[in-house]
């Protein structure tokens, strides 16, 4: 994995070039790259989405299993919403007497960082 | 209808003990269906084995535990305990009697007078100040040591706290809600990780049982390199969850404390207990 200074610069070049030759399609695609990236960053990270306390998640290391592994998620979640509304803690996304975090909900995560977790996700 | 712990579970935070007269409540059979949870989660583990904690859940872990068990590493903070007996033993005696297997497994217990909770640990500084003598700093070193001296000569013996009053049930009834009410930035209750995921994995730690809880207090912990008391650790897991901790030796984790160890009853205790 890159250091974020260096990851940072090199995502600062890579928009400035593309902006430079083709604005819209390398934007979008460098921009969900790095998404992706922070993504799983917000997801492993202990003050943060600290997901692996509870799941197994393809990369991370000692998961916990209180949650079901998070794997196939777009065949889970066929809609991209619906992934975000779960993590997110919407009322109807939530499993009664569930351990699961309403992070949205309860503000230890932005809409934008949840966004970028669900991201991550839907790689998996 | 009878308030009882899985009732409270199950109607969750949202109907608060509170709303409940501690008239309608009953503690014992708070403490059966608690106690037969455990036995329907894993009907292999013995009741007593219970105060052997996170250890039931895994083989291997059982295994290094009962090894460090065999040349545990606490004897040392015994010795100073039982120093700390000898030198102030006068006092100590006037407060607990003479016979030191004898203290441990009086408390906790609701006292009628002051109307409140006492603790080992509360009652030892209660009797040094009464006697003019320092008290303790709560938590770690003489404290812990001190109760920690008491907890081994008491080994063998079974919790047997009592509730025989309408105020003792309204403490049991506070330590209840403390301990199944939704708390902090994860919404997280203690019966969620002790009662409900006992057994599974948070991270590399397995979640003990909540029975038995009291069994083995003062705890050494390797990561303490010493003994702490049962507050000590109800603040660690208080921290855990994002949440403000109560007091140590404040009402709150007196109560709860209360609540534990009457919700342990029948367990023999076997402290200090070595954890991780
Ligand atoms: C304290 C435990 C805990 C943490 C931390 C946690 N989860 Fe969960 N999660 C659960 C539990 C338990 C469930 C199953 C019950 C439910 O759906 O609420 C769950 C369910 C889910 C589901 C639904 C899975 C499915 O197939 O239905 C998703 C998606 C999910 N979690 C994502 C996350 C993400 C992303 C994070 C971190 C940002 C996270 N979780 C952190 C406990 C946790
Ligand atoms: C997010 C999960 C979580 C929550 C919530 C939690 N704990 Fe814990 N607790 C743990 C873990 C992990 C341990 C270490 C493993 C073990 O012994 O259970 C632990 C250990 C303990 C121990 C020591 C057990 C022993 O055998 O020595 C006690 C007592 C305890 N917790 C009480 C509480 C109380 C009371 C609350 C609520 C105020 C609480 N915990 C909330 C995860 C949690």
């Amino acid at each position: 994995m890159l250091k974020k200074p260096m990851k940072h610069l090199l995502t600062v070049l890579a928009m400035t070039t593309a902006m430079v030759s083709a604005p819209t399609v390398a934007t979008a695609a460098e921009k969900n790259a790095s998404n992706i990236e922070q993504g799983k960053e917000l997801a492993f990270s202990r003050s943060k989405g600290n997901c692996l306390a509870c799941h197994a998640i393809p990369g991370g290391t000692i998961p916990g299993n209180i949650g079901p592994a998070l794997i196939a998620m777009k065949l889970r979640f066929p809609e991209k919403s619906d992934l975000f509304d779960k993590i997110w803690g919407k009322p109807e996304k939530t499993v009664p007497y569930s351990m699961m975090p309403q992070f949205g909900h309860s503000g230890v995560l932005t809409d934008a960082e949840i966004n970028k977790i669900v991201d991550f996700l839907y790689e998996l | 209808m009878k308030k009882t712990l899985l009732v409270a579970l199950t109607v969750g935070a949202t109907a608060t003990a509170n709303m409940v007269m501690a008239a309608d409540m009953d503690p014992e059979k708070s403490r059966q269906q608690f106690v037969d949870y455990f036995k329907a989660k894993s009907p292999s583990i013995e009741f007593n084995d219970y105060g052997n904690g996170t250890y039931n859940y895994d083989a291997d872990k059982m295994l290094q535990w009962q090894a460090a068990e065999e040349f545990p590493p606490y004897l040392d903070f015994i010795d100073a305990g039982e120093a700390l007996w000898e030198k102030d033993k006068a006092v100590y005696e006037n407060c607990f009697g003479e016979d030191v297997t004898k203290v441990r497994v009086m408390y906790p217990r609701f006292n009628e007078k002051t109307q409140q909770v006492e603790t080992l640990e509360g009652q030892i500084n209660q009797c040094r100040t009464d006697a003019k003598l320092k008290p303790f700093k709560w938590k770690k070193g003489d404290i812990a040591n001190l109760s920690g001296y008491l907890a081994y000569q008491a080994r063998g013996q079974k919790i047997n706290v009592k509730i025989e009053s309408e105020a003792a049930k309204k403490a049991f009834l506070a330590g209840q809600e403390y301990f199944v009410k939704p708390r902090g930035q994860f919404g997280l209750s203690c019966a969620e990780c002790h009662v409900y995921n006992a057994g599974r994995r948070a991270r590399g730690n397995i979640l003990g049982p909540a029975l038995g809880h009291t069994s083995h207090v003062p705890m050494y912990r390797a990561k303490w390199k010493a003994l702490g008391t049962l507050h000590r650790r109800y603040e660690g897991c208080d921290k855990n969850m994002r949440v403000v901790p109560a007091k140590v030796q404040g009402e709150t984790y007196k109560n709860l404390e209360f609540f534990q160890a009457y919700m342990s009853n029948g367990i023999e205790i076997n402290g200090p207990g070595y954890r991780e």
